[in-house]
This record gives structure tokens, sequence and C-alpha cells, in this order.
């Protein structure tokens, strides 16, 4: 039985990065008092439709979640433990920023059941943190590994970006060492650099300068060979963990399970459907005043856009694509269906079969988009 | 009076912005021909096209009432296309004035097209009245440019009419000298119809519709009318006149202008120049000056969606309609695909059939670069019409070459002569002679090969002089020469859509800058592409396209998996519209950059 995951969104930063266009709002305690209320009351309202599921995941992403009031997962958990119904083996993760964690908040944390923490590092040169006008600093990273060793806490992932102005392989490779005997995942992301953001004005007006696509391949090569030396899996394109440790929740995305996202701007995938809540957060909490839950899409799948997804998603793991199951997925053939592309990617070193699957060369995850893209 | 000397038939000529429309619109207010408030800006040219760049390309004739001394005159004012590439149709339209109207303009002087037109007009006997316009710009030299006038074209001035067609400043003396100066037609009433087609339109209720000037005789609705060149007859089933637009009259008479139809499905069938007359009592012998339209500059037109092939067909045929000089016919290319072969009067006739075809069709088109007619023969003595670089023969069998060339003219500000000769020489010109317009300014003549002039000489001699250079050419025959085929190789495969017929002297540099400008133009791809330029098997250039590193969507944004699949969708829709030749995905920019290369 596949995984089913449970995503919850908390849109609160206290101040919002330069690259950052998720969703996310000022923080406000009134307004987080009242979207703690409208996310029991969209759980109240789904909660008879996933009464027969059990859920293998929990993930509250950000946003920063860290940064809300004392009480709100309590509070939060409480309800989710009395609405629906979870696996044994729980794995539950909570993203927070070094900056705002506290030893309260984590005990906060233990005591909901949260078993995972990912923690936003980004990187460790402050010049970088700056020029990004991110909150921490390098001796938040620290403390909170301090506080991880002092409540036992050993099952932490870090995010970090590549990419980034004024990056260096200096400190790529200093983020990367301290990190590597600290964590037992991480996730290794290349700045996308998103309109409307300060960043993307920035960098469009040449206040700054990205390094450009080569030098943040590098990077990326350069974090993916320290992380393997020291016993790390790529087990996908940005995800990095010892054995044993690969998120499982993160896996949810890659191999087409179900999830439900509950709170503003979520999106969710059940049964062969796509679809998201509002993205504007009075919105959110006004339909669930109103007793409406706060859709705005939804995508019921077509069998060609299953079969993509099952090309674009598998492909982006270690694993691979089984063709076997794709065959019956979608009756066809890829080794017939896309035969010459196929030889022509094998040819060129960017694509293998192994075991009756389909994947990417070891060393060509950065280049998935350009192979995947030849066999849509 | 009879009813001939109560008729005036003229012309305007101009160099391209003397102002030519805007007096045509003046003079057709000035005689109520057409309401101020209905007015368009430079109502004449009517294409969208035309009025974007200030230039005409279709004619519109247009018959104007004006009282002159107590009489009511007919003035048939024929207008004329203001390019070079329409010389022949321009000549037409003067063989079927007697007067045409010179305009200058004062604050510019006498230019390259001023002069080329004006010869045109003086070869087909026209009394010509001279018109000094824009002497309300600060930068007005009145005298000045009588002065040119007289010295260089040798037309006397003193009677000139001195003019604002923009304020509408003494344009009644314009409609004065006309009639007083300009001799009427003289046909003989009772001959056989003997009538000139100066253009021809079509339209989908009246089919093909013929321009005439009546020389002599007269027709009318029923009469059995024969085409003298292509020996077709027709029933005429509406005659008329221009008002501008088209109105009906129960006949056309000796020295009038109008309009004949007579349920013609094609264009082609009423041919500009050729003679219209009587099948029943026809005249001995046509009106000379007869041309067939021919094509001077060919390239490829490809669908950017291979799928929107038909479309283009359509679209190809339908412009033909309205005009026959546009000749196509299909060809395939390894990189394009199924596309057309087009044949054009010259650059601007090309660029205009393009736009027309992306503007009033909505097509996406790839074009190839611009080739001339070259003939070539082989050692078994066959003889080669090449329009495509891909029709010439092996260079081993080659045993002769020959390219069109062209007389060249431009005026320039001496200041700029010295760049203007060095560009002339750098494309192969031969000087053969320059004289002194004024103290200011040089007019130059060189012979050189239109393959030369096809790229971006226009644009070239502009920017070299600030704009203030004029230019006109017309076809001076073939000349031998030493002639290559440049190919481009990528990753080791030819791009038959990037083949080039070049000078071998210009060999080497046009394939270096190919190469480094696709190098700029192709994205990177999987693996590393060589881009070479090839001279028979020879290497002459190399750039080399380093393989990618990251293409990649690196988060996944809390499961938000359909960005991601629209991302990739997007990327898939830009892929769809390259060509892949081989292993390599062009984007059409790269056959444009053919076009516009800096060397």
């Amino acid at each position: 039985m596949k995984d089913f995951g449970l995503y919850i969104h908390i849109p609160f930063c206290s101040k919002k990065c330069d690259y950052c266009d998720f969703v996310s709002f000022s923080l406000d305690e009134n307004a987080q008092k009242s979207y703690l209320e409208a996310l029991c009351r969209e759980i109240d309202l789904v909660k008879d439709k996933y009464k027969a599921i059990t859920f293998s995941t929990i993930f509250i992403g950000g946003g920063t979640p860290s940064i809300v009031f004392d009480g709100f997962f309590k509070a939060l958990t409480k309800k989710l433990y009395s609405c629906f119904k979870f696996s044994k083996k729980l794995e539950f993760t909570i993203e927070a920023n070094p900056h705002s964690l506290t030893e309260d908040k984590l005990k906060e944390y233990l005591s909901c059941g949260v078993n995972r923490i990912s923690l936003g590092v980004q990187s460790l040169d402050e010049q970088v943190l700056d020029t990004i006008h991110r909150t921490q600093s390098p001796k938040d990273v620290y403390h909170a590994f301090r506080l991880f060793k002092k409540l036992n806490i050993s099952n932490v992932n870090a995010d970090i970006i590549v990419g980034l102005p004024n990056q260096s392989y200096a400190s790529i490779s200093r983020t990367a060492n301290y990190l590597k005997s600290r964590v037992q995942h991480i996730s290794v992301y290349g700045l996308q650099l998103e309109e409307g953001t300060p960043l993307y004005r920035r960098v469009k007006s040449h206040e700054l300068r990205l390094p450009d696509d080569d030098m943040v391949a590098d990077f990326f090569q350069k974090t993916a060979k320290i992380l393997k030396r020291t016993g790390f899996n790529q087990y996908e394109i940005s995800n990095f963990a010892k054995p044993g440790y690969d998120c499982r929740h993160n896996q949810l995305y890659w191999d087409g399970s179900n999830y439900l996202g509950i709170g503003v701007a979520a999106h969710s995938y059940v049964d062969g459907t796509r679809f998201c809540n509002t993205s504007n957060f009075n919105e959110y909490i006004n339909s669930l005043n109103g007793g409406t839950l706060p859709i705005k899409d939804s995508e019921t799948l077509t069998p060609a856009q299953k079969r993509e997804e099952c090309i674009m998603l598998s492909l982006r793991t270690s694993k691979g694509l089984s063709l076997k199951e794709f065959s019956a997925n979608f009756n066809e053939n890829l080794l017939l269906s896309k035969k010459e592309q196929i030889e022509r990617l094998i040819k060129l070193k960017k694509l293998e079969i192994k075991n009756g699957y389909l994947k990417i060369n070891e060393g060509n995850q950065y280049l998935s988009n350009a192979i995947i893209l030849e066999l849509l | 009076m009879t009813r001939q000397e109560k008729i005036r038939n003229f012309c305007i000529v101009a160099h391209i912005d003397h102002g030519k429309s805007t007096l045509a619109d003046r003079l057709m207010e000035a005689t109520n021909t057409v309401a101020k408030r209905d007015m368009e800006e430079q109502l004449l040219d009517s294409m969208d096209i035309e009025r974007e760049r200030g230039i005409t390309i279709k004619l519109t004739p247009a018959t104007m009432k004006y009282q002159y001394n107590g009489e009511e005159y007919t003035l048939n004012l024929i207008d004329t296309p203001g390019h070079v590439d329409f010389s022949y149709e321009v000549s037409r339209s003067l063989a079927a004035c007697e007067g045409a109207i010179l305009v200058v303009d004062a604050s510019q002087g006498v230019q390259a097209q001023t002069l080329a037109n004006v010869y045109l007009a003086l070869d087909a006997n026209l009394e010509i009245v001279p018109v000094i316009n824009k002497i309300d710009l600060p930068s007005a030299d009145i005298e000045g440019t009588k002065k040119e006038i007289e010295d260089v074209i040798g037309i006397p001035c003193d009677e000139a009419c001195e003019i604002s067609a923009k304020t509408g400043l003494n344009i009644t003396s314009v409609l004065d000298a006309v009639v007083k100066n300009m001799p009427c037609p003289k046909g003989e009433e009772d001959a056989p119809l003997k009538a000139l087609i100066f253009d021809s339109y079509y339209d989908s209720y009246k089919g093909a519709v013929s321009m005439v000037r009546i020389f002599d005789g007269g027709v009318k609705v029923g009469d059995e009318i024969l085409f003298m060149q292509t020996q077709k007859s027709f029933v005429v089933t509406e005659v008329g006149i221009f008002t501008p637009q088209p109105t009906p009259t129960e006949n056309l008479k000796a020295g009038e202008v109008g309009y004949i139809a007579a349920s013609i499905k094609n264009v082609s069938d009423t041919k500009v120049g050729d003679t219209i007359t009587l099948k029943s009592n026809p005249v001995k012998k046509p009106l000379d000056g007869y041309k067939e339209a021919t094509s001077v500059v060919f390239c490829g037109i490809y669908p950017l969606d291979g799928d929107k092939y038909q479309e283009l067909n359509d679209a190809l045929e339908k412009l033909k309609l309205n005009d026959a000089s546009l000749h196509f016919t299909k060809e395939t290319s390894l990189a394009l695909g199924h596309g057309f072969r087009c044949g054009f009067l010259g650059l601007l006739h090309m660029e205009i059939i393009t736009e027309r075809l992306e503007r009033e069709f909505n097509l996406e088109i790839i074009t190839t670069a611009p080739s001339v007619e070259y003939k070539i023969w082989d050692n078994k003595n066959r003889e080669y019409d090449v329009k495509n670089p891909s029709e010439m023969p092996p260079m081993a069998s080659i045993t002769k070459m020959e390219e069109p060339i062209v007389k060249m003219e431009i005026i320039t500000p001496k200041e700029y002569l010295g760049g203007i000769m060095d560009l002339c020489s750098d494309r192969r010109g031969v000087y053969h002679d320059m004289q002194y317009i004024d103290a200011n300014r040089t007019r130059l003549i060189y012979t050189m090969p239109l393959n030369e002039i096809v790229y971006d000489f226009f644009d070239k001699i502009k920017s070299l002089s600030k704009g203030y250079a004029s230019m006109d050419y017309e076809l001076a025959g073939y000349q031998e020469s030493n002639l290559v085929k440049l190919d481009i190789l990528l990753n080791g495969e030819i791009c038959d859509a990037l083949s080039l017929i070049v000078h071998k002297d210009k060999a080497y540099p046009r394939g270096r800058a190919l190469c480094e400008k696709l190098k700029t133009v192709i994205p990177r791809h999987l693996f590393e592409i060589p881009i070479q330029a090839v001279i028979g098997g020879k290497v002459i250039a190399r750039e080399t396209i380093s393989a990618m590193r990251k293409d990649v969507l690196a988060k996944c944004y809390g499961g938000d998996v359909t960005r991601k699949r629209k991302l990739l969708e997007k990327q898939k829709e830009g892929k769809k519209r390259m060509r892949r030749l081989g292993s390599v995905d062009l984007p059409s920019e790269a056959f444009v950059t053919i076009l516009k290369l800096d060397d």
C-alpha cells in the first residue's frame, strides 16, 4: 500500500527573503489565531472524506512554521490526531528557521510527535546571507545544532541553495562540509529567479549578478561530491540522504502517491486529481468561516498528463522509471515509442537502463529537463 | 472645346518622403473629390504597410473635376509606385499620362529617386510641371532647389509652383499649372479600341479588374474584349472611373482613365502593360513597351510550424490573386521541410510579401537568405538557372558562371562620400562616374553585382550617411563571375537552408561571420556542436557550442507538480518551434541571422 501524505502550510514569515515567491504573510498574532481556526475548520470539512485513510507522513512547511506563537502546533496536532488516522511509523517533519528556533519550541514539536526537523540553512556564508536579506546568521545555525544534540534529535534535514549572488566554491564547500556530519538529509536547491521577487528586480537592474549556469552546475557537482563521499545517496535530483533517511513525504511527490494539503495555497493530489487552495489569505479565512472549502484550481489529469508526469517525476529519482509499471499503466512500451531518443541519450551517456528501470546517468541530474523533454 | 481637350492625365513623381502622397491628398481635397472630413492621411496608399512606410506599392488612380476659366476639366491622377522594385509598373503608369508633376522637397533637393523617376517621365515624353514642396520648413532652400532642378535635370523652373502640401499652401496653383501646361489626350474616338493596362487588382465580386487608360476608341458593358498578349477574350461586365472609389459609368472613351471588369478569374490574365482591344474590331498592333514581370530576388518561405504548409499555400495563392508579379513553386528542404521558393521584383517586394503573410494571414514563417538568379554552365555545356544554392551543380563540373549586375546610382552629401565609396568597392562595385549636383552633394554611378545588395546594402548606405544618402538601381544584365557554394555543417550535417552562393573572395569572411553568429543563436544541447563553414568539402571556418550543463527544475513547491508540468510543457512548446536538423535544434532566428551579418 502506497503512502498517503498530509501537508500543512504555515504562511507566516517575519521577513520575506529576497529570492522567495512562496505565499507568506508578516507576523501578526491575531492573524495567526484566525489562521489556526481556519485550519481546524478545513480539517473538519474534509475529515469525513479521508476517514478511511491512514496517513503515513505529515509535513509542516512554510513560510516559517517556527515563528508562530507557542502552543500553535499543540492545538493543531491535537486537532489532526482527533480527526485523521496516522500510521504507527509516521514521519512527521516540521520546517524551521535557525533564527527563530528555541529550545522551548523544539520541545513543543517533540511533544506533538514531530520526529524530523528540516532546517532552512541556505548558506553558512555571512556575506551571501546578507546579500539576500536572510534574517539568520551562521551563528543561529550552530546554535540550532547544539539544541538538536541536547534534545537528541537525530533526523534532521538542511536546505541549502546553490547559485546565490556572491557564492563561491569556498563558501559552498564550507557549508557542505559543516553539514555533512551533522545532518542525515540535505536538500540542495538551485536558485530559481522568480519574477516579482526583490532578487529578480535587483538582478534585472544589474545591482546583483548571479553565477552563470555553468558555475551553478559546478557548485552543485561540488556539493554532490562532498556529500556522496560522506555516505549520502542522491535519491532525487535535489535530495541527498544517509541510508535509511530518505524523506518519505518527499518521495510521495515523485512516485505519484496521494497527498492532501491543508492551508492557504496548499496543493493536493488525490486519486488522479490535482487541486490547490486559494493563495489569498483573507479569501482562505473568509471561505472557511462561511463553511466552504477554499479550493481554487482543480484538474483531473488526462491519461496523457499522467503519462507526462510519470516520466517527469520518476526520472528525477535515482531509482528511475519502471518500464514494466509504465507499460502496465499507459499501455506503451517506452523503449519502442521513444526508441530513437532513448538510444541517442544512452549513446550520449545521459540515460541508462538497469534492472528494468530507465534512469538518468549519475552526474547528469542537472540536465534532467533537457533529457526529460526528449521523452515526453 | 472638344471632350478630350478638357481632360488631363498626369502622375506625380518624387523621391520617397518628398510629399507625393500628401500632395495627392490635397489635390483631392481642393477639387472636392473627397470631403475633408473623410480624408484619411495619404488616401491613395491603401495598404497598412504602405501607410506605415510612407511608400506606395499598389496604385489607386483618382478622377477629379476642376473649374478653370469657367470650364470644367477632368483631371486623372495616376499614382506611381514609389520604389525601384516596381519600376516597370512605374513606366506603364507614366505611359498612361501626358504630364507629370515633379515634386522636390525644398529642404532636401534632388535625390536619387527623383532623378530615376524624372528620367523615366522624360523618356515617356511627359510634360513636367515642377513643384517645390515643404517651403514652410525653416530649412527650405527654394531658390537652391530650383537651380538644382534646372542644372541637374534641365527643366526650367521660373514658373515652378511653390507649395506646402502639409499646410495646403498654393495647392490650386498646381491644379492651374496642370490644366495650363500639360497637353490633353489626342486619341481617335472612332478608331478601334486601344487601352493600356497600367495595373490590375482582384475584387471578390468582379474578378480581376484592369485599370486602364483608353488611347483610342471606346468600351462599354457587353463588349467582347481581347487581351492582346494573352490572346484571351472576355465580355465586359462593368466599366467605370475612380472617384477614387470604383464608380460605374456607361462607357469609357478615348483619353479617359478608368477600369474594366469582365468576370476574369485570374489577375495573371490582366497583365500590366498589355493592350485591350475589341475582339470584333481589333487594332492591328498593340501598344509598345510590354514586358513580362520577371523575378529578380528569390527566397525560400517555410511555415514555422510544419503543419501550416497548406495554410501558407492558400495565403500565397490569395496574395497572387492581387499581385501577378509574385511567383512561387513548391520546394523541400531537409532542414525546413515543405515550403516554397518565391520570386520577387526586388527586396522591398519580398519584404512586403513576407510581412503580409505574417500580418494578414497570421502565419509564422521562416525565410531563407535571398538569392539572385545565376547562370551556370557545366562541362557538358548545359545551362542552369540557379535560384537556390541547392540547385548548383558540383563545383568540379562548372565551366562558366554569370551573375546579375545592376547600375547603381547614389546621391550623397560629400562628407559621406569616402565611406560610401569604400562600401561600394567592398561590395565588388565598379566605379563609373561621379558628378557634383551642387557644392555639397555628389552623384555616384557604379555597376555592382545584385547579390551584394540583396543583404543589407540599403541599411548600410543609410547608416553610413546618417540617412542623408539616397540610392536607386536598375538591372544591367549579367557578367562572368567566380562563385562558390558555401555550406554550413552543424554537428557534421549540412543544413541546406543555410547554404549560400557567394563570390569566392567573400567566402572566407562570410563563412567566419556566419559561424560566429550561429554560435550565439543556437542554444546549447546535451552534446557539443561543431559549426563549420565548408566549401566543396573544405572547412574554412569553425566554431563550437559547448554542451549544456544545467537545465533543471530544482525545487518542488510543496507538491505543486502542476507548475512543474506546465513549465516543462512550455519548454516543450518552445522546442516545437525549432527546426530539428539531424540532432540539432535550430531556432528560427538562425535563418534570420544569415540576413543580418555585420561583415
